[in-house]
């Protein structure tokens, strides 16, 4: 499925995952986990599909029920005991729940994490940091192109061996020789090559003054637009959440109040941002479809 | 080059970090320890990739050090099999003698960052970045005051230490700060006690590595600096003779 927001401008979509990761790192209050948590499900499914749900139902689950069971097991506050530990510690319901809410916290944060490594390819993050950091970015992009050359430049080094030498490598201790050897052939080609790379590199005028990049993003109305519903929210959470009594105690016993309503719907327009987009977006298609 | 790290530094040492640490306590209630190391951990990464700027595209030194990371990178992958049986900290520890400690922070760093577009980026992928560049920039001044020498022996002591309480002691912290109660020894210890035969696997996977590949690799190193005539390369060779 084709996803709208990934079509964003990288400045857009990497602000919008700085917000969003940023605030699932603070944010204790259950609803505002519960809508995270939903958002980044929905979102997650919305953009690798089948296997998304299978991630979070596999690793995620088990987490969340270590992570609830060893948090009593150290921490014993809380005034509901239900029952005493080996070692004479209390075993309370409210160390349980806070162990689940800060499982939650994590696996919200992971699953955010899964949909901005399908966002934010290595072109877009290239895109963003060459020009405040060109001489890493140069070093990023040539990394990301060396690890395929190098996998190909093995197999052509392993290849030119077994022309030379005759036989198979028998015996753990000949194949780590021969392991070596190939990995020292392997070091001294690349690191010559590379050196010549940038000799050439320099012969056509790298780092001189005036020089531009070229790039295929462009910042649109629509990502002003976005930009400003990013920033409004945002503001509207920290604003919110300093204004009104919007505590989530946990101990000694659990007091939550769930007054500060505008905060929920700024922090809902905020997480589920791509999956309203795409809603959006298909709603349109549809509407110009059944004029025609 | 390096007055000006050392004054970017101290801003952040003695400023900026200090004022993290007070909004932390008094803003957010002293329990975001989580999202506080980050910041911190992203303070110290700064200095050094300012500086790496500052000096100039330096072409041939950029390449060399794509070379490494690339390496390691290609390493860390090939090895996928094995859970903790990865070559970076050796290739990182070896480009950290071979050119120098910010290079070798830089290719630390920047392994830790460009591997985890292959294994999936996350909050961790800050402190790898951080644990990998300082073995590196360790490696680099242990062996420019002499008390670190290019041999297999002192190289493979190096590799299993760091790894070990460098690389394990960074890495093992992020657990117990994610809860964010009030710090728990107890809890702490046993993290790292879970942790710890993980981390003997990857301090022994160092010491392999740093046994079959270090001579081979420095050597090819030294000789592409020489045939090529790289930094103050005619004073290392002295020096190494």
């Amino acid at each position: 499925m084709k996803d709208y927001f990934n079509e964003a401008h990288p400045i857009i979509s990497f602000g919008y995952f700085v917000l969003v990761i940023g605030f699932s790192m603070f944010m204790l209050h259950p609803i505002y986990l519960i809508i995270g948590l939903v958002a980044t499900c929905i979102y997650s499914m919305l953009l690798s599909g089948f296997k998304a749900l299978k991630f979070n139902i596999v690793y995620m689950i088990p987490m969340l029920i270590l992570m609830a069971t060893i948090n009593p097991m150290f921490n014993h506050e809380g005034a509901t005991i239900l029952f005493y530990l080996k070692s004479g510690n209390p075993f309370t319901l409210e160390s349980v729940i806070y162990g689940v809410i800060s499982a939650l916290m994590l696996i919200i944060v992971i699953i955010w994490f899964s949909c901005y490594n399908v966002v934010m390819s290595s072109d877009k993050v290239i895109y963003l940091f060459g020009k405040i950091i060109p001489s890493l970015s140069l070093v990023f992009t040539m990394v990301l192109r060396f690890v395929p050359v190098y996998k190909k430049r093995i197999q052509k080094i392993i290849l030119a061996q077994k022309c030379i030498e005759t036989g198979e490598v028998k015996g753990i201790l000949n194949k780590l020789k021969y392991g070596v050897k190939i990995l020292s052939i392997m070091t001294s080609w690349s690191l010559e090559s590379a050196i010549e790379t940038s000799d050439s590199m320099k012969a056509r005028g790298y780092g001189l003054k005036g020089r531009t990049s070229f790039s295929n993003f462009k910042m649109t109305t629509y990502d002003y637009y976005m930009g400003i519903w990013l920033v409004i929210n945002t503001v509207l959470v920290i604003v919110s959440y300093f204004l009104t009594n919007d505590s989530a105690i946990y101990f000694p016993t659990i007091q939550i109040n769930t007054t500060n309503y505008i905060g929920y719907i700024a922090y809902i327009n905020l997480c589920f941002t791509p999956v309203l987009l795409n809603i959006m977006e298909a709603l349109k298609w549809k509407y110009f479809v059944s004029k025609i | 080059m390096q007055t000006k790290r050392t004054f970017i530094s101290t801003i952040i040492i003695l400023i900026i970090i200090p004022l993290t640490i007070l909004f932390g306590v008094y803003v957010l209630d002293d329990r975001k320890y989580y999202f506080i190391s980050i910041l911190i951990i992203l303070y110290t990464l700064l200095p050094f990739f300012l500086i790496f700027e500052t000096k100039g595209p330096r072409l041939r030194e950029l390449m060399l050090i794509a070379v490494m990371i690339a390496l390691a990178v290609a390493g860390r992958a090939a090895f996928f099999m094995l859970p903790q049986f990865k070559p970076v900290v050796a290739i990182v520890i070896i480009s950290g003698v071979c050119l120098g400690a910010e290079s070798g922070f830089l290719v630390g760093a920047m392994s830790g960052f460009v591997s985890n577009f292959y294994f999936g980026q996350g909050p961790w992928t800050v402190y790898q970045m951080f644990a990998f560049g300082i073995i590196g920039f360790l490696a680099g001044m242990l062996k420019n005051s002499g008390k670190l020498k290019k041999n297999k022996k002192a190289l493979c002591i190096y590799g299993f230490l760091s790894t070990f309480f460098i690389y394990g002691g960074i890495i093992n912290i992020q657990p117990s700060l994610m809860s964010e109660e009030a710090f728990n020894l107890k809890a702490v210890l046993t993290i790292y006690a879970t942790a710890l035969p993980f981390d003997l696997i990857h301090s022994i996977a160092s010491v392999v590595f740093l046994y079959l590949i270090s001579e081979p690799m420095i050597e090819k190193i030294d000789r592409v600096r020489v045939k090529y005539g790289l930094i103050n390369t005619k004073k290392q060779c002295l020096s190494n003779k």
